[in-house]
């Protein structure tokens, strides 16, 4: 008998069995798919923070700093200040003002509110920053300027847009040079930024900067407590942190006021080991259930040892090799797998796209090579492995003694 | 000679308190062409015998010599091709394949031999039509009678055309009529030239063989030549 021989009665065997052939590729396909959709899941949103970071750029240093009592001069005069007195280890300091209070925008005939919630994907915000928001924001400029330390100074009606205000507000054209009434007030546009480009976060693109002394105006004068400092490098982020904890420790104390400074590094680091911990757990749950696929064929295969041992009596009583047969079985445990394991794939990256969709935003997921091809491997090999073995034990009794099986 | 046996045992748990000797030195020469009936009752070794002379069991000791060739010295390969195409083998309880329809179980052998899948179907369809159960072709033996099935495994053992045929009471799960008509069947095989070996219960069936061979306790204690009528 020849291959081709033995491929034809493979699959006759396993069309004509249908139902334990279904329940082997079952097991792998819930296996196989599960292992590739939480994977990919799970390297989608590590993908997703890291994008994230980067997008934000490293070396940010966050400070929150809140006094109850203003005494002489704001914070942020002082960290202005001290921040410009480190110009070997920081790059920029920024107040980061996100107005939350009503705000109308106006260009020509288009209008918008920034409490515009119902199509919050679409709202424009306004931001007040200094003259080294960009810089502190990983923001890259498109065309113009960036604020100036005069525009600060003069509380000049001027702005820079984010790529996604620019988009809502002048479609294409160029808007540096043009007049847009926020408030009512006009504000000349004097630059606008490129998209940070990352999905999911519209809201840094959808933005309006003014100088940070509209604060007064615009913001109710609430005090100002938020500030981002970038600094030069990842050691110059680590002694900036602790010489502003101690310049802040200086005037802040726990009667008067709080402070925190960390930066996006430390974020960075503690996400990635909560992703590494995601992935650790939803790991070891793909893991279980392609064992319990694994379990499945095992069992489907061990139950039906005497039935297939007494089929292999028969096979050989008429004249079949045993070679035949171990190669019949191998081909027939070899195709339902790789079918079970092909069919577990595709519905895998069919899932992943599926979960991308709904639980990342639209992310296009693609599992990863290793892990798919290793669980794919795994069950295959499990249902071969389980498939031969009564084939090899069968198939070197003595046929009667094969037929005698119970 | 075809078949030539010389002091043949078969023992289970040779040695132990549970020792069974099924076959205690048996010899037995049969000629091509015979029509052979194996009785006695029941443990005698009926079975184990033709087991072993089917190749599909192996003695404990003893000589076997099949056309000339030493089949207990054989290998796999050799004893599958036997078992293929020198002996087709027809078991009381039919032993199909039960997720194949009855074509398929009849082309198992013919595949097995390695004949070409041009002739494959109709050699097996013309075995099929020989017990008549050609218009049952395309039914799986679990929509078949008893009767209709043993035919069904009759036109597996002939559709290579072996030149010895052995049956361990073949009719012995049917009613009288379908026993008959199986019976007619290997009758039929014989004229044609085929070796017929058949074990049976029913004495009506060995009074009209012209040898049978009587074993008891795993010893052959008469093997007599008779006239029979339907030659
Ligand atoms: N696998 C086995 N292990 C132990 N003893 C066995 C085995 N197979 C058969 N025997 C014994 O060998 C003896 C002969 O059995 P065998 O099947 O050849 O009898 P038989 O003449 O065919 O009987 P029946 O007419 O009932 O079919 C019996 O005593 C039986 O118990
Ligand atoms: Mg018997």
């Amino acid at each position: 008998m020849n291959l081709m021989q033995a491929f034809k009665m493979a699959f006759k065997s396993i069309a004509a069995k249908k139902m334990r052939s279904f329940l082997t590729m079952l097991g792998i396909i819930i296996g196989v798919a599960s292992v590739v959709i939480m994977v990919s899941v799970v390297q989608g949103q590590n993908k997703r923070s890291m994008e994230y970071f980067e997008a934000m750029g490293d070396n940010k240093i966050q400070v929150y700093a809140y006094q109850r009592f203003e005494t002489s001069g704001s914070v942020s005069g002082l960290l202005y200040e001290y921040c410009l007195g480190m110009q070997d280890l920081v790059l920029g300091v920024t107040p980061q003002i996100d107005v939350w209070r009503e705000i109308t925008i106006r260009y020509g005939a288009k209008s918008f509110n920034t409490n515009d919630w119902d199509r919050w994907e679409d709202r424009l915000s306004v931001v007040l920053g200094s003259d080294q928001y960009g810089v502190c924001n990983n923001y890259t400029l498109g065309s113009g300027r960036e604020l100036s330390f005069l525009d600060i100074d003069k509380s000049n009606q001027v702005c820079v847009l984010g790529a996604g205000a620019k988009a809502k507000l002048f479609d294409f054209v160029d808007p540096v040079g043009e007049t847009i009434f926020i408030n009512n007030q006009p504000f000349l546009v004097v630059g606008w930024y490129e998209s940070i480009g990352l999905d999911g976060w519209n809201e840094l693109d959808n933005m309006i900067l003014l100088p940070y002394t509209f604060n007064r105006t615009l913001n109710d004068n609430q005090q100002i407590t938020q500030y981002v400092v970038k600094a030069k490098s990842a050691a110059a982020t680590t002694l900036s942190i602790a010489k502003l904890k101690a310049f802040l420790g200086g005037f802040i104390t726990d009667d008067n006021g709080y402070y925190d400074v960390s930066s996006n590094n430390d974020w960075a680091n503690q996400m990635q080991e909560q992703n590494l911990m995601q992935s650790l757990v939803l790991g070891a749950i793909a893991g279980i259930s392609l064992l319990v696929g694994g379990i499945g064929i095992m069992n489907i295969m061990l139950v039906t040892v005497t039935e297939r041992t007494r089929e292999i009596g028969i096979r050989k009583a008429i004249g079949a090799e045993r070679k035949s047969i171990i190669v019949q079985f191998l081909i027939e445990a070899a195709v339902i797998c790789g079918i079970g394991g092909a069919i577990g794939i595709t519905l895998g990256c069919m899932g992943a796209l599926i979960a991308g969709k709904f639980l990342l935003q639209g992310m296009i997921l693609w599992p990863s090579m290793t892990i798919t091809v290793g669980a794919f491997t795994f069950s295959v090999v499990l249902g071969v492995v389980f498939g031969l073995y009564p084939a090899i034990k069968a198939s070197s009794l003595q046929p009667v003694e094969a037929l005698r099986a119970e | 000679m075809l078949i030539d046996i010389k002091d043949l045992y078969k023992i289970y748990n040779e040695g132990q308190e549970s020792e069974v000797r099924a076959l205690d030195g048996v010899s037995l020469q049969i000629d091509r062409g015979e029509f052979v009936a194996i009785v006695g009752a029941s443990g005698s070794g009926k079975s184990t015998m033709m087991n072993v002379l089917g190749c599909l069991d192996v003695p404990t000791r003893g000589e076997y010599v099949l056309n000339g060739t030493s089949v207990t010295s054989l290998k796999d390969r050799d004893l599958a091709r036997i078992r293929n195409q020198e002996i087709g083998f027809i078991f009381q309880g039919y032993n199909l394949l039960q997720d194949l329809n009855a074509l398929d179980n009849v082309i198992l052998p013919l595949i097995y031999r390695g004949t070409s899948i041009f002739e494959r179907e109709e050699l097996a369809m013309a075995a099929l039509a020989r017990v008549g159960m050609d218009d049952r072709a395309h039914h799986r033996p679990s929509q078949m009678s008893g009767g209709q099935q043993q035919r069904v495994a009759i036109a597996r053992a002939i559709a290579t055309h072996p030149p010895i045929i052995m049956a361990d009471e073949p009719t012995g799960a049917l009613d009288s009529k379908t026993g008959r008509h199986v019976l007619t069947i290997l009758r039929q095989l014989y004229r044609e030239g085929t070796t017929i070996l058949l074990i049976t219960h029913d004495d009506g069936i060995a009074a009209t063989a012209p040898r049978v061979v009587r074993l008891s306790d795993g010893k052959i204690i008469s093997d007599a030549h008779q006239e029979v009528d339907w030659l």
